[in-house]
């Protein structure tokens, strides 16, 4: 601009390539790029920019979401492809992004707006006894071969089946690595949609749970499996 | 949609005809002047200005009572002749098109391929987005990628529009400067 000086700071020049800069202030500011090289360069680059936006619309993301559960509150996180994680277990929200920052270095992990209501609503759905199976697409490609294996043949146990680890290892066509089930299994990502509390020991106790034996207990009662629970000590208390 | 769908109707006296001639002489001129302006080319802002027309025609805007066509017209002209403007300095401007009221009938000069970005620039960009502190990170996502309305933005991140909004501003201002050597070296390809 020659002359007088530019009273345009850098967010109104953003604002307008935004379509954030409505009425006569934006209508002003149109009018004014044609006269003001520095407006007109912050708007070139801030359209680069915006074109640029493409990369993020194709390319991987992690979206999570919280809501409050009888479990405390719960998260999730997917990918593009499907749910990578779901947790209740007692870290913060920041903590939580925090473990996903650290493991997908490339994607932006963002708060989801409105991709994972679905999933929340089908564990809401769970909670309340009204759903006894998810339709919900899970992401497992970050897990081993052998994880991927004992969690795929963990997820064929329908609602309120219970089989034993080596039942899993078996079915897995690892008869003897019942141990190794087990840690899989306590591995497990995506807990309550890959129903590993429904995976109990042969001698008929319920063994251990990643997220605390307690809330196995609660999930096996919740799904009508009172007879494996020890009389003596009720569950959580969810249905 | 089918509410703006539904105002075009009554507010158009034939829905399908764009006055787009009516357009062209009562603006066209002072448009093409402006245009010229910024590109100090009266070839390639008369080019802009056609090809205003014809958007018009495929993406008409509301033109009912109240609404400012005028403004409408210099908004999408002068985010054109920016494109064709940034194109030139780019020299062949590698970079993906993506502009909210217009989509290009062809790229803004006819040897400019608008390629994608190479696939190590758009991992370059979403590792800077990744790396953004995590409002900024989420409200940039929301607003620049997903093209969510301030006031869902706010919601979602607990926060007053006016916070959302900053946080866009100053998360696009960021990548904006860490991301200044990405197009250069992305024209080089």
């Amino acid at each position: 601009m020659t002359g007088t000086r530019c009273t345009y700071r850098d967010e109104d020049v953003l604002a307008w390539v935004l379509g954030d800069a409505a009425g006569a202030r934006g209508d002003e500011l149109t009018l004014h790029l044609a006269e003001c090289r520095p407006c007109r360069e912050r708007a070139e680059d801030y359209c680069a920019l915006d074109r640029s936006a493409g990369a993020c619309r194709e390319g991987a993301v992690i979206r999570w979401r919280a809501f409050e559960t009888p479990f405390g509150r719960m998260r999730i996180a997917a990918s593009r492809k499907g749910l990578v994680r779901l947790t209740w277990r007692p870290l913060d929200d920041d903590a939580f992004v925090g473990g996903l920052e650290e493991r997908y270095r490339k994607a932006p992990v963002v708060c989801d707006c409105d991709y994972l209501a679905p999933v929340e609503e089908q564990l809401r759905e769970y909670f309340d006894a009204r759903r006894t199976r998810f339709d919900i697409p899970l992401d497992l490609d970050g897990v081993t071969d052998f994880q991927r294996h004992v969690l795929t043949a963990t997820a064929g146990l329908g609602f309120g089946e219970v089989a034993t680890y080596t039942d899993i290892a078996r079915r897995i066509g690892r008869p003897r690595a019942s141990r190794a089930v087990g840690n899989a299994l306590g591995r497990n990502p995506l807990a309550i949609v890959i129903p590993c509390h429904r995976v109990v020991r042969s001698d008929g106790s319920l063994g251990g749970y990643t997220g605390g034996p307690e809330y196995k207990e609660a999930l096996l009662a919740l799904e009508g499996r009172r007879d494996l629970l020890d009389e003596d000590e009720p569950a959580l208390g969810l249905v | 949609m089918e509410s703006a769908t539904l105002t075009e109707y009554r507010s158009a006296p034939q829905p399908i005809d764009v006055p787009v001639d009516d357009w062209a002489s009562r603006y066209g001129d002072e448009l093409e002047r402006h245009v010229t302006r910024m590109l100090r080319s009266v070839d390639e802002a008369r080019d802009v200005v056609q090809e205003l027309w014809v958007t018009a025609l495929r993406v008409p805007p509301d033109w009912g009572e109240g609404s400012n066509i005028r403004a409408w017209l210099y908004r999408v002209a002068t985010r054109r002749a920016l494109d064709v403007l940034s194109a030139r300095r780019r020299h062949d401007g590698a970079l993906e098109t993506r502009s909210r009221e217009l989509e290009p009938e062809r790229p803004v000069r006819p040897d400019a391929a608008f390629r994608g970005l190479s696939r190590e620039g758009a991992d370059l960009v979403r590792t800077r987005v990744a790396a953004l502190p995590s409002r900024q990170r989420d409200a940039v996502w929301l607003r620049w990628i997903e093209g969510v309305d301030y006031e869902t933005i706010a919601q979602r991140l607990d926060c007053s529009q006016d916070a959302a909004r900053a946080n866009v501003y100053q998360g696009l201002k960021r990548l904006r400067r860490e991301l200044a050597g990405l197009w250069k070296e992305e024209d080089l390809r």
